[in-house]
């Protein structure tokens, strides 16, 4: 048998070998540009706007060839870290992550890059700060910002009677209510507002704003439990489903077309009102135009409130172990702080510029539709979500306990939520080492 | 042998012995595994709000689907072996399905059962007949599974065929002289005959119920229909709708390469390895009573 | 072919009037039950198919027959999604996966079944129990192996070799048939080599592989069509690296990945399962007989 073994150990050989040959050979030849690998979560139209800018970049730096990888999300990042295979530069649509990026060191801390390069943290918002360190680290910086507001159907508000967007939640509902029409069989044919916790952009942090909820004490403990927003909030959402029928709703639903395409079901017509991103509005131009369409705050359950929302954004920092650190850094700096490069991308994506210098840049092209979300984004009481080292799953627990209490599967609201608090802790405690300090 | 057993200590004894030791780590793959005793286990049997939903999941698949299955293999197995024309045809038909990619074949069903637009419910709703919500209801998206599980049944059924085939005529003919019926000559001739055949499938059945990943975990993603901006399967999506997909592979995958809690997966494939040994020790032990190995044991 | 045996036994015998027509009935009922499950195996290729050939708006819409007929679709795909790309890394994966599984399995199985040595029933178990532990079980520790293995400074995580290389030092289940099968060769062969003067590993060479051919053909198919629809393990180490996905995995993601829709997503659906339907009527024979073997000689 000794045969069969050398000839085993012989293709392995060969096949490793190959393999070897394959990577050395890509990073041999040292007179060649530096090549820089950018993942990013754009895709196709957005993902051409972003190339657009780093090809500037590259013309601008012979040293340096800037290779995109686009459709990329956090998971892909975290797994990439952990096996060693990361690019030289990696951005996330969301902050969820930070709480894993900086305190893992899976993402370096930039904070004597920054210094070093005099960039201060008043350069940033206040709000993309936050979500931009965990753990004293400093590990991302924010590359545009984004926000949430209220997109309404002008045509059919008009059809309606409706002469302007909600303010409150209850103009909210009585609104959805008179702007949704049912087929003579029952179903569903035109839905004022889709209420469901998962449907597109709808998720629990994004509602909370509105109520003015907390999420986390003076000792980062949760405390969903203690704050009535949350559990307002959730009853709501529970008796406006209820009006509609949950199961109709479900069907609705599922026939319709994905967020990110030309049957998204807002720009199609089929929702009245939606709830979503400031990007949207580079998406109706592109794919449907002739939408006749308005953009507002989120209506708020108190009054005070209203003009705000939550606030979050595109992240982009650079993975530790990366071979090509002093360039990547050099391009992470022109991305995040040039006024020239992040109005370009805020025109093309129709992302909030993310450097309080490049927010009245003269270069950003005006959109009235788009104004709103630069509104919402400079108010006062826009908020964002806790960072923690659970990263995604403590917003994702959360998530998971709304669509439950949605669905009717949660009896007690507040014991539910009380365990709920008890399991968040318990989850960030497990993250950060199975409960030793 | 040598070579196997190279690959045998590296592939498999070595990793067991590792996930043992790992499962009392905290280990994120970054930095050093950190020893935390019993922590990962104390996090797992009373903490995680999700393992149970799990492990009741798993074991729903398994007391389920997988009986179904069997039942139903048997059941066309023997509609074809009493079947006198056209038998290479329905055989056909009837395997094909279980070649077909199991991605391919779970997006294709979620399609299929769309309760909105899907060609099922348009159907039912010609007959004049509600559909339930399928993969979107969490009370029937086991079931919807359990639909395209029996769809991919070809292998049992062109097994139990062979073995139905198998069956001597003259034990059929000596229990007709008896005046046996149908039903008595299946239930003391077929069904003894072939129970180790029987035997091998349930097995085989309950080995792939414990491991049941890929069709939960695409079906989960697709019928969410909830593509994030980045605009794939996450973590966020994983068991929809409400849980009721979340199998005990799901999550370990969740908790191992999403989360990188290398440590507290490791737990979570200790207990899987318990489980199995269980699960299998109690068929096998079972099965001395009902399975019946012709002539000289094998 | 033994369905024709029995057909002639029942000619063979004159039977009453009243039982013929009975018989007759009751076959005909036999024969209805059989195409009606055989019309439900077929109808989810079929919705596939016509959704394939909608337009995007038409997909979303209850409709079952396409109006017009969207040929380009099988056009658009192609563009729209790196198929190629994803093809030939299947390919890698099954071709060299499905060489490496027969060209060491097939001396372990000898060795196991044949050859006289210490330990071998051990070993037997020892096979059995790889082939009954879920994957899930060892995968974290694997993982970890790989991530911390650079020889030469070459990553395997973000690779295929991971999923192949294991393949090449013996699978448990093509050990276990082929043992099953090596069992039933009568010793006498081997010992007429034997007198000739032939080493083990000639006889293993000539005898052995000449008489276990169906086994090992069979071995063969079952190793190709698994690792062409292996789903687990390429996600777990390519996820994150699109230039080595397999089909399964750009199938997952193909909806999300460039928002593309149903009708397109089910035009990829169909294109993926057509390879292994040609296969399977290529080799038609030799998949009933391995499929056969597996359930008979377990």
């Amino acid at each position: 048998m000794s045969r069969t073994r050398g000839v085993l150990a012989l293709l392995v050989l060969c096949a490793l070998g190959i393999a070897a040959v394959g990577a050395t050979a890509a990073t041999a030849n040292k007179s060649a540009p530096t090549k820089l690998t950018v993942w990013v979560g754009w895709s196709a139209r957005e993902l051409s706007v972003f190339k657009k800018v780093t090809a500037e970049y590259d013309k601008a730096h012979p040293n340096v060839t800037v290779d995109v990888l686009g459709g990329i999300n956090d998971d892909k990042i975290v797994a990439a870290i952990r096996a060693g295979n990361a690019p030289d530069v990696a951005s996330s649509f969301n902050s969820y992550d930070v709480g894993i990026y900086c305190g893992t060191g899976g993402w370096i801390d930039l904070s004597s890059k920054l210094k070093s390069s005099g960039i201060p943290s008043s350069t940033f918002p206040a709000a993309t700060n936050y979500y931009t360190q965990f753990g004293g680290k400093k590990c991302a910086l924010p590359l545009l910002a984004d926000d949430y507001g209220l997109y309404y159907n002008k045509n059919l508000f008009k059809t309606a009677g409706i002469a302007g967007p909600p303010k409150t939640i209850a103009e909210l509902t009585a609104d959805a209510k008179k702007l949704t029409k049912f087929n003579p069989d029952g179903s569903i044919k035109v839905l004022g507002f889709d209420p469901f916790v998962g449907f597109y952009e709808n998720t629990p942090e994004r509602w909370v704003t509105a109520w003015g909820a907390n999420w986390l004490d003076s000792s980062n403990k949760s405390i969903l439990a203690k704050q009535p927003g949350w559990s307002n909030w959730m009853k709501w959402l529970k008796s406006y489903i209820n009006w509609i029928g949950y199961k109709k709703l479900v069907k609705y639903q599922a026939g319709l077309g994905d967020e990110f395409s030309a049957s998204n079901a807002f720009e199609v017509g089929k929702v009245a009102m939606n709830y979503d991103g400031e990007w949207r509005v580079a998406f109706i131009q592109a794919e449907h135009p002739n939408l006749n369409y308005g953009t507002a705050p989120m209506p708020v359950a108190n009054p005070k409130l209203y003009g705000s929302g939550y606030i979050n954004g595109t992240i982009i920092g650079i993975p530790k172990n990366g071979k090509h650190e002093a360039e990547a850094w050099d391009l992470v700096k022109y991305l995040t702080t040039n006024t020239h490069a992040l109005a370009e991308l805020s025109n093309g994506l129709r992302n909030v510029p993310s450097t309080q210098k490049s927010l009245t840049s003269s270069e950003l092209t005006p959109d009235a539709h788009f104004a709103t979300f630069l509104r919402i984004f400079g108010n006062k009481y826009s908020s964002t979500s806790p960072i923690t080292a659970a990263g995604v799953s403590y917003t994702n627990a959360v998530q998971n306990f709304a669509t439950k209490w949605q669905a009717g599967k949660v009896s007690n609201l507040s014991s539910g939520l009380a365990k709920l608090d008890s399991q968040l802790d318990a989850m960030v405690k497990q993250a950060g080492g199975g409960g030793v300090p | 042998m040598s070579p196997w057993l190279v690959g045998f200590s590296v592939f498999f004894a070595y990793p067991l012995v590792m996930s043992a030791y790992l499962s009392f780590n905290h280990y994120d793959l970054l930095s050093s595994p950190r020893w935390v005793g019993l922590a990962n286990y104390r996090y797992l049997f009373t903490v995680d709000p999700q393992v149970w939903t799990t492990v009741k999941n798993t074991l729903w698949l398994i007391a389920v689907m997988v009986p179904l299955q069997v039942v139903f293999a048997y059941g066309i197995a023997m509609l074809l072996a009493r079947a006198k024309s056209g038998v290479g045809v329905l055989r056909t038909i009837f395997y094909l399905p279980a070649l077909a990619p199991p991605v391919a074949a779970t997006l294709g069903f979620v399609f299929i059962l769309n309760p909105a637009t899907g060609p099922v419910n348009t159907i039912l709703a010609h007959l004049g007949i509600q559909g339930p919500l399928w993969f979107q209801d969490p009370a029937w998206s086991k079931p919807s599974l359990t639909l395209l599980g029996l769809w991919g049944v070809g292998n049992t059924m062109v097994i139990f065929l062979a073995a139905v085939l198998d069956v001597p005529r003259h034990l059929y003919e000596s229990a007709e002289l008896d005046g046996a019926g149908p039903l008595q000559r299946l239930r003391w001739v077929t069904l003894p005959t072939t129970s180790p055949v029987i035997l091998f499938a349930v097995i085989l059945g309950v080995i792939q119920g414990l491991q049941y990943f890929t069709q939960a975990y695409v079906a989960a993603g697709v019928a969410s229909g909830q593509a994030s901006q980045a605009g794939d399967v996450t973590a966020g999506t994983l068991g929809y709708p409400l849980d009721s997909t979340l199998v005990y592979p799901v999550l370990l995958f969740q908790h191992g390469f999403t989360d990188f809690q290398m440590g507290y997966a490791s737990a979570m494939a200790m207990l899987l390895l318990a489980v199995s040994f269980g699960v299998i020790s109690i068929i096998l032990i079972n099965s001395r009573r009902w399975v019946h190995y012709g002539g000289a044991a094998r | 072919m033994t369905a024709a045996a029995t057909t002639a036994t029942f000619a063979r015998r004159r039977l009453p009037a009243a039982v013929r027509r009975r018989r007759f009935l009751l076959a005909v009922a036999n024969h209805a039950v059989l195409i009606g499950f055989a019309i439900a195996f077929l109808a989810p290729f079929l919705f596939i198919a016509l959704t394939a050939l909608m337009t995007n708006n038409q997909a979303l819409s209850p409709d079952l027959w396409p109006h017009p007929f969207r040929w380009r679709n099988f056009v658009d795909v192609w563009t729209k999604a790196p198929l190629w790309r994803w093809m030939l890394n299947t390919l890698e994966y099954s071709v060299l996966g499905t060489l490496g599984v027969v060209v060491s399995s097939v001396p372990v199985a000898y060795a196991l079944a044949r050859l006289r040595w210490r330990g071998r029933q051990a070993m037997f178990l020892v096979v059995l129990v790889a082939l009954m532990l879920p994957p899930q079980v060892t995968v974290v520790p694997l993982y970890v192996m790989w991530a911390k293995f650079h020889p030469f400074g070459f990553n395997f995580i973000g690779t295929l070799w991971p999923v192949i290389l294991p393949n090449w030092f013996g699978d448990a289940f093509s050990i276990f048939l082929l043992r099953q099968f090596f069992l039933t060769i009568p010793e006498e062969y081997l010992d007429a080599a034997r007198v000739d003067g032939c080493s083990e590993l000639r006889i293993l060479g000539t005898v052995v592989v000449r008489l276990a051919k169906p086994a090992i053909v069979a071995i063969a198919l079952f190793s190709f069509l698994y690792t062409f629809n292996d789903f687990f393990l390429p996600l777990l180490y390519t996820g994150e690296a699109p230039h080595h996905w397999v089909l399964s995995i750009g199938l997952s993601q193909f909806r999300s990945l460039h928002q593309v829709q149903w009708n397109l997503t089910m035009a990829a659906t169909l294109l993926v399962m057509v390879p292994v339907v040609v296969i399977f009527f290529l080799a038609q024979k030799a998949f009933v007989e391995g499929v056969t073997l597996t359930g008979v000689k377990g």
